[in-house]
């Protein structure tokens, strides 16, 4: 159905009203219901964007787990806050449309960081490497990178 | 903590220039950065944030000058006051684990150390300055990184605890003293532009807080897909604009009823000169007229950065440093009159 105003745009949005009796209807879209003030046009800020992206969990969240620091996906959605440096690269798939609509952009540009992978890079592969590890029941492998992990300050070397 | 007020408050005038000052209060850049090699904020044991606050000190002692101070060492009234000289944030003052402050020797850059990210390096400026300001604080950025290795990511570029932050984690502000749009309720237009063009519009001590004295930060809302340098011109062209206009409202309110005006000003500025008991908010109100008559030239014997200075000292925690002991409500209401009334009738007050 497209809307009654423009006649361009899909109806998305539906309105009922009664006036002496009469049942009248209207259905219009996003932007024609802006314009006639039946629905608000404020700008939601990043904050606001942030916490409504959110509130949609998934059933897996859960399960979606920072190899560096822990942090399960569903608990990033309870604080909004990212546990290290490489939980956004942990969690992107499942956060990058929640990015890109905060901040209305996917990309940075601007100045760079100097060069050089730190430790955490090696930390992240080694976590996922004990995780196969672990599964292939290759446990001599897996204490070489527990003790690895250990050198690199990491205490708890058991998985998330 | 009051000698680390200069941006605000140019302690040999002439040695800062300070664009559209009659306009524009101070500019402020803040960008937030945190360490490769330690976990974030909501991921930090005591002993990781006790490492970021000696690992900072290490770097930061032998390349700036300046004094790097313990949050818990300060009495509840000194970290007010750093708070109120905007030097810290206010999640920085309610923080409960180990933080500190480093103060530039100048008295125009506050690096936060274990705020809601590792670090916090803010600088402030008067007047619309935000290209200078902006230069020295990525000047300390990259010395730092250079020792402590900041998390970036190829696609997000500097990581930080909050989405909301990720990319180039500036935040650019710019602090407006704007009546005349008030007195003609033409702010809503200009603020709603500022919203539409991804700006962020808050009161003098930033989120959350209430619209006082006319006065109006304005800020970038986004941190991704915008160059530094981009996102500082378009809030300086955006602030150019602005100037621009509360200047011609000025004009003409001036214009079509002179005497209302100068009236209203003279008004303000002699119950400051003689009030016995004054409040903080309205110390505010009236400043806005009598910087609104220094602005248009009615008052001529004192100075912008004087009006600064009173500002600033008059808040509560300020006030109790300038007169070193702890007052009551009342009595700070007392003393602030005292202040104001010394401070506006010494001859040297330019």
């Amino acid at each position: 159905m497209l809307c009654d105003d423009c006649k361009r745009k899909p109806a998305t949005i539906f309105f009922k009203d009664v006036v002496s009796g009469k049942i009248s209807e209207l259905h219009l879209c996003v932007e024609c219901a802006q314009k006639r003030g039946l629905v608000s046009n404020k700008k939601m800020s990043p904050i606001e964007m942030l916490q409504k992206l959110l509130k949609e969990k998934n059933a897996h969240d859960e399960q979606i787990i920072c190899p560096v620091c822990c942090l399960s996906l569903a608990e990033f959605k309870r604080v909004g806050r990212f546990g290290c440096s490489h939980c956004i690269t942990a969690f992107a798939s499942n956060i990058e449309h929640l990015i890109k609509e905060i901040q209305e952009s996917d990309r940075h540009i601007g100045k760079r960081a100097r060069p050089g992978e730190g430790k955490g890079v090696e930390i992240f592969k080694l976590r996922e490497d004990l995780k196969k590890a672990l599964e292939n029941e290759a446990y001599e492998e897996a204490a070489k990178i527990r003790d690895r992990l250990k050198i690199l300050g990491i205490s708890n070397t058991e998985q998330c | 903590m009051l000698n680390n007020i200069r941006w605000l408050v140019p302690s040999n005038a002439g040695s800062l220039t300070c664009e559209e000052k009659e306009i524009v209060v101070s500019s402020r850049i803040r960008i937030a950065r945190n360490l490769e090699s330690l976990p974030f904020e909501m991921k930090m044991k005591p002993k990781d944030s006790q490492r970021l606050l000696e690992l900072v000190k290490s770097i930061i002692e032998p390349n700036f000058k300046g004094q790097y101070i313990y949050m818990q060492k300060l009495v509840p009234l000194e970290r007010e006051s750093l708070l109120e000289c905007h030097l810290i944030s206010p999640v920085f003052l309610k923080a409960d684990r180990p933080a500190a402050v480093f103060l530039n020797e100048k008295g125009n850059i506050s690096i936060m150390v274990n705020e809601e990210d590792h670090l916090r390096i803010q600088g402030l400026s008067c007047g619309l300055d935000l290209v200078n300001i902006s230069s020295e604080v990525f000047a300390i950025d990259e010395k730092l990184d250079e020792n402590l290795g900041f998390a970036f990511h190829d696609t997000y570029g500097y990581l930080t605890s909050c989405p909301t932050n990720i990319g180039t984690g500036m935040r650019a502000s710019v602090l407006f003293h704007l009546p005349g749009l008030v007195y003609t309720n033409e702010i809503d237009k200009i603020l709603k532009g500022a919203v539409n063009l991804g700006m962020a519009v808050r009161g003098i001590y930033g989120e959350g807080s209430e619209i006082k004295g006319n006065l109006f930060q304005i800020s970038n809302q986004h941190t991704l897909g915008l160059k530094e340098e981009e996102l500082i011109e378009s809030l300086t062209k955006f602030t150019r604009m602005i100037v621009d206009v509360e200047k011609k409202t000025r004009d003409v309110i001036l214009s079509k009823a002179p005497y209302e005006f100068e009236d209203k000003v003279l008004r303000s500025l002699a119950i400051l000169k003689y009030a016995k008991l004054i409040s903080t908010d309205e110390v505010l109100n009236l400043l806005s007229a009598v910087r609104l008559g220094i602005g248009v030239g009615i008052i001529k014997d004192i100075g912008l950065d004087t009006i600064n200075e009173i500002m600033l000292v008059s808040r509560p925690g300020n006030l109790q440093m300038h007169f070193g002991e702890l007052l009551e409500e009342h009595d700070r209401d007392i003393k602030r009159a005292e202040y104001i009334r010394q401070r506006l009738t010494t001859p040297t007050n330019s």
